[in-house]
């Protein structure tokens, strides 16, 4: 890890709220550049917003958000720019090639013709996409289209990646390539802050790790930290995640299931 | 057959518009009686006219006139059903175009234990559901209690489970052509490759000009009278068809043959079985089918520059409207756009060709055809796209949120796009226009003109109102832009268009003789004044437009 201190995302007292839903309640974080950050949590606990509030996609009723030193309410264009994003349930175009798609995305970016060809075949190489780069993405397997929509996350050459269950759907290699690539890209100082819910993934990848719950960070930091605060020395971050999150009664759960 | 299943499929079938009406989607609640309110009204409606009409006819004096009353009420029986039979399949089959284009499609859950006669069945009933299904409640309540009146019950009940029987009839032929479309086309993208999206394209424009020339032919101007009287007397010639059979069994039934009213009443209950047997098995053969993918390009990959690039516009810019192309000539439910103007021109031409008029049209109806054929089609062309290309992004609208678009950028492609498209429009509508009308140079100049102004002025109008009322709902189909948004604009721009064309009105009065002779430099004048003013519109509504993207950008989350 070549974590920098200077702060790659910075949120201070950043709240929302949809009508009488508390999706993030007053949260502060700090990322460093060149981190991996693992953002968990239940279903519904505000994991989805905090990284769409980092991108300028939801306004925070409260606080302020600032990407990369910028202040996002201020020039989001520019952070946008910057950002490589891939969210929870990528909805592509679907009458788009996966080349005509990756195109499309790089000129966004404004990435030059002669980058895109390069990195653009080079991606599908490695992600065992070539021959069906020509085929429409409505003909897509899940892991075909998120291999496409992880490419366009990277086309660009961002300084910050936020991915939402960016390993969702992709075979072991592809999956293995992806993890080894933001290991990489973060010793060269890209900051990468993803949510998942395969925790197994989260504590062998991440260097820190929050978790949230109703919308509040309930815990943050690296996995001893995380064990001191669960009061589990040696166990895994299942473990305290159920803890910490009130809802290690799974085995009450289950039983009561059976009968 | 379980028929609760079937009721349950149905039940579903109803709630798939619950998206596209735009329900809140949080404890969501909605009235059941809502659902029944046309029905009960088309029912109570019906009651109403029977009724009318019944107490008019016994009201009558004159016996002679009771008589001939009589004899047209049987034959409205008879042709009832052939009636019913057209209007259904127009409907039914309407309604499998508008589904062509529903981005979630409602296929059976097949790992469900549902058996494929359980999903057919409901299929063919719930396409019934609606329009279709009102006119059927009114049509039975109104002759149910007119039959009283008329004396006529057992041939009124004959005829209303004719009427039940072809529409029934009418929904699983559509069934059936849907299935074999499916299975069609997918031989079709297989066979033809890399071409199979022109194929498309080209295939789907065809069917609904072909399908919406048919269907306005019918609808308008049609003299009902005549069809009945063709349809009452015809159909005797035309016995081998089975679609005319339940027709045919009302026809011996009133002339009191009852071994042919039975024969004829049999062979529609076998047509009807047979029809639903074969869509069962065409549905348990092909209903998941998918159609194979379609490769569009193979080999290595080499970005171009591309004509929009050519054009001067920037990388992002160019991408967003060569992805805008690729959707409107991809997307089936985009493709309506190209049908619209088509199928105006078509159907207003198709009367000129027949009476062998096109040559030989006098002023007023030179000017009246000229300036339909060259203004409307650009002219709509701009208010539908710039109204509906913002909400055509649909889902995949995140990319334009997360990119670095900056909303001059966003505005500048969107805009380019709707007037570049609407002027090709006009282009190829007029050429065709041009040819058959044959209008002066004089007339074709102005009209062009004025086809660009409205082009340029309402393309800015409708895409303030695109951005603004945009709807990115694509169940159960994409709606683009709210409802009320979409009328409140058409209205803006009819008065707008009005302001535009007004300078060339007295110019058209005096060459319809209505009023005297201008000079010849008052066209230019008018066509000045009309330009400044398209200008005006233009500056104004790009403005407001640049502010509403402005919003749009910023208030993503919503």
């Amino acid at each position: 890890m070549v974590t920098s201190s200077e702060s790659a995302v910075k949120l201070m007292g950043v709240a929302k709220r949809y009508a009488d839903v508390v999706a993030v309640d007053y949260v502060d974080l700090d990322v460093k550049q060149g981190e991996i950050f693992g953002l968990l949590g239940p279903n519904g606990s505000g994991k989805s917003t905090l990284l769409k509030m980092i991108l300028g996609l939801v306004k925070p009723d409260s606080g302020s958000v600032n990407v990369l030193g910028i202040r996002a309410e201020e020039n989001p264009v520019a952070i946008k720019a910057q950002v490589g994003y891939v969210p929870e349930v990528p909805r592509l175009y679907e009458f788009l090639t996966g080349i005509e798609y990756l195109d499309f995305t790089a000129d966004l970016y404004g990435v030059s013709p002669a980058e895109k060809r390069e990195r653009i075949n080079e991606y599908l190489e490695a992600l065992e996409l070539e021959g069906r780069e020509g085929d429409m993405i409505s003909a897509y397997s899940l892991g075909m289209t998120q291999k496409v929509t992880l490419i366009s996350a990277f086309i660009h050459k961002p300084k910050l990646l936020l991915l939402d269950e960016p390993l969702n759907g992709l075979d072991p290699r592809s999956a293995r390539i992806i993890k080894d690539l933001l290991r990489e890209l973060a010793s060269k100082g890209v900051t990468t802050i993803m949510s998942t819910h395969i925790l197994e993934i989260a504590q062998a990848m991440c260097d820190r790790i929050a978790i949230m719950y109703e919308g509040r960070l309930l815990a943050i930091g690296n996995m001893e930290e995380l064990r001191e605060k669960a009061r589990l020395p040696e166990s895994n971050l299942e473990e305290i995640f159920l803890t910490l999150t009130g809802t290690s009664d799974v085995r009450a759960v289950v039983e009561a299931l059976m009968k | 057959m379980k028929w609760k299943n079937v009721l349950r499929l149905i039940s579903i079938d109803i709630k798939s518009g619950r998206l596209i009406r735009g329900q809140r989607l949080r404890r969501y609640r909605e009235s059941r009686a809502l659902h029944y309110v046309m029905y009960g009204g088309s029912c109570l409606l019906g009651i109403a006219i029977g009724w009318l009409v019944g107490t008019v006819y016994n009201g009558l004096p004159d016996p002679n006139v009771r008589e001939m009353l009589l004899l047209g009420a049987k034959s409205l029986f008879i042709s009832a059903p052939t009636l019913v039979l057209t209007y259904s399949l127009i409907f039914t089959m309407m309604s499998q175009i508008q589904r062509a284009g529903i981005k979630s499609s409602i296929q059976p859950p097949y790992w469900l234990p549902i058996t494929w006669g359980e999903h057919t069945l409901a299929s063919i009933l719930a396409n019934l559901i609606g329009i279709q299904l009102a006119a059927l409640i009114f049509i039975v309540s109104a002759m149910s209690v007119v039959s009283v009146f008329l004396g006529e019950v057992s041939l009124a009940a004959l005829t209303i489970f004719a009427l039940l029987a072809i529409a029934f009839v009418a929904s699983a032929t559509t069934e059936i052509f849907r299935v074999l479309q499916v299975r069609l086309t997918g031989a079709v993208y297989k066979s033809s490759g890399k071409a199979a999206i022109w194929v498309r394209f080209f295939g789907s424009i065809l069917l609904f000009v072909v399908f919406y020339v048919v269907y306005f032919y019918f609808t308008s101007g049609a003299n009902y009278a005549a069809i009945l009287e063709a349809l009452a007397s015809g159909q005797k010639i035309l016995w081998f068809i089975p679609y005319i059979w339940p027709g045919m069994a009302l026809f011996y039934f009133t002339n009191g043959q009852i071994v042919e009213t039975i024969v004829f009443s049999l062979g529609s209950v076998a047509f009807l079985s047979a029809l639903f047997a074969v869509a069962v098995k065409l549905n348990s053969r092909f209903g998941l089918y998918e159609p194979p993918a379609i490769r569009v390009s193979v080999g290595a990959y080499a970005p171009r520059v591309g004509l929009w690039g050519r054009l001067g516009f920037s990388l992002s810019e160019a991408a967003i409207m060569r992805k805008d192309f690729k959707a409107f000539t991809r997307r089936r439910e985009l493709m309506y756009f190209f049908v619209l103007p088509i199928a105006i021109i078509v159907s207003m031409i198709m009367p000129l060709m027949r009476t062998g008029q096109a040559g030989t049209l006098v002023p007023q109806e030179l000017l009246f055809f000229s300036a339909l054929i060259l203004l409307m089609p650009g002219a709509l062309m701009a208010i539908m796209l710039g109204s509906m290309i913002i909400g055509q992004e649909g889902a995949p609208v995140w990319h334009l949120y997360s990119s670095p678009i900056t909303v001059e950028s966003l505005v500048k492609c969107k805009y380019a796009f709707v007037v570049i498209f609407s002027c090709a429009v006009t282009l190829a509508c007029g050429t065709v226009g041009i040819i058959i009308i044959r209008p002066s140079l004089r007339m074709i100049f102005a009209a062009l003109i004025e086809s660009i102004f409205l082009i340029v002025s309402l393309s800015a109008v409708s895409l303030r109102a695109g951005i603004k009322g945009a709807d990115f709902v694509e169940i159960p189909r994409p709606r683009m832009i709210r409802p009320l948004e979409a009328i409140i604009n058409f209205i803006i721009c009819l008065i707008l268009a009005g302001v535009i064309l007004a300078p060339l009105i007295p110019y058209a009065g005096a060459m319809m003789g209505f009023l005297n002779p201008l000079p010849q430099f008052y066209l230019y004048v008018a066509l000045a004044i009309s330009g400044a003013a398209a200008a005006i519109v233009t500056y104004g509504f790009y403005r407001i437009a640049l502010k509403n993207a402005k919003d749009f950008l910023a208030e993503a989350e919503t």
